[in-house]
This record gives C-alpha cells, structure tokens and sequence, in this order.
C-alpha cells in the first residue's frame, strides 16, 4: 500500500492506494499520526484507490479518528469503494466514519 | 461428486507476505471463473482475508514448528468453499463468539465480519491443525 500527502486550505488529503490490511494497518496509523504530528488536525483520508479493507485496517482508521480528535480536529474518508462501504455498513462503522463523495466535500460545510 | 470449477491451494509460514498472497490467490482465482457474481468474490474474498488474518495475529506455535498458514479454496457451480488452516498451531482458547464492540474499539471485529459475510463457518481441529471452513452459496442472476 502506498501513502501519500497534501496539505489544502482546511485540512490534508491523505491518499492510501492498495489494500488495506493487516500488513499495511500499522502503517496507515503511523501515516496519519506523522501528519496531525505536522500540525494539521483535519484529516480527510481519500479511499479512492483503496480497493480492500479488512477488519484490521477499519481499526487503523478508527484509531487515526482517536488521534485526529484527540489533538482537536477530526478525520473524514471519502470516495468509498463498494468493498470498502461493505466492511463499514456490516460492522455499523458507516455511522462512525462517515463517508463523503470527494475529500473537497468532507470539510466543505464546516 | 459435484465438479469443481476453479480452485487455489496456499500454503507457507503464517506472516504478512501469507497475507499478501493469499489475497494475489484469490484476485487471480475469480479470473478463472468470472461467472461468480462481483458482490459475491468481494464478500468470499473478505471473509477469506479476515481467517488468514487471524492466523497470522494469533495462532501459536504448538511445539518447535512455527505455524504455517494453508487455504484450499474450491469453486463449485452453487458453492464457494474455503479451508483455512493454522497447522502446528495451539488449539485456540479463545471462544468462538463475536465480541461486542464498542465503537472507538480499534479491534475485535473480524469474527463477527466472517459470519456476516458467509453463509457457514464451521471449526475443525485434528493433530495440530486448525482448520476454519467457510461456505457461500453465490447468487445467481
């Protein structure tokens, strides 16, 4: 899986393309955590190009939402894919993490 | 004897690259039969990813071997069925059961996943494997 980054006006975008596991799980944490880190607390994680996520990667961005809301801003994802929007709807995580279509919309009304 | 259609086996030690090429096993798997329906390879695959998973998390060693991950998955004109097994593994001790989660829990979940997404799971263990049977009975349409 390969992460990526860019800081835009109310938040940074991160991207993370390939599967989301439990081979990739603790690196999306320390991703994200190294971003809040650099001082950006509004995280919209952009799952365009995230074609799988299991159990073990749902817990890594759960953890990341802890992290985000904890230095007092707050994580979003967007561009669900369908694999991706199961795992969220059957373990009711789609309340938690709420999805947006685009990262442009997930801050857009705050 | 009901014929099989496609199938995979894997077997090597239970770490991440397991994971990784189980799930290559299975990409290339649902290339040779593309007749099984997309939500049905995404939630099979799924369920197949979480028990490997588990393997590799917590399945301990039961003497000097460590533990090897195995999967044998057929596919069948009504049915998918996968084998995942842990082999010179510990019984698990845990109990079979979901747990309830509370929802900032960050693990936990992959049990009650599994159950969602087959429509059996069944739980074998002889000598010093475990083995974890998953069926799904694939829509057709």
């Amino acid at each position: 899986m390969e992460f990526s980054y860019e800081v835009k006006d109310s938040y940074a975008e991160v991207k993370a393309d390939g599967r989301l596991n439990l081979v990739s799980a603790a690196r999306l944490r320390e991703f994200v955590t190294g971003v809040i880190a650099s001082g950006s607390k509004r995280i919209v994680v952009n799952l365009e190009n995230t074609a799988f996520m299991d159990s073990s990667g749902l817990g890594a961005l759960i953890g990341c939402l802890k992290a985000a809301r904890q230095a007092g801003g707050d994580l979003r994802i967007a561009a669900v894919q369908p694999q991706v929007k199961m795992v969220l709807q059957l373990t009711s995580m789609d309340k938690v993490l709420t999805a947006y279509g685009t990262a442009e919309e997930a801050f857009s009304n705050d | 004897m009901t014929e099989v259609l496609a199938s995979r086996s894997f077997r090597g030690p239970a770490a991440d690259e397991a994971i990784e090429a189980v799930h290559n096993d299975l990409d290339s798997l649902w290339l040779d039969a593309p007749f099984v329906q997309d939500i049905d390879q995404m939630t099979f695959t799924t369920a197949v990813i979480e028990s490997a998973s588990n393997i590799v998390q917590h399945a301990e060693p039961a003497g000097q071997e460590p533990v090897e991950l195995g999967m044998d998955i057929i596919v069948q004109p009504a049915l998918l069925q996968a084998r995942v097994s842990a082999y010179h593994a510990k019984s698990p001790y845990e109990p079979m059961e979901p747990a309830t989660q509370s929802e900032d829990a960050e693990s936990g979940r992959g049990l009650a996943l599994i159950q969602a997404l087959v429509t059996t799971l069944t739980f074998e263990r002889q000598d010093s494997t475990n083995t974890w049977v998953l069926t799904r009975s694939p829509q057709h349409g």
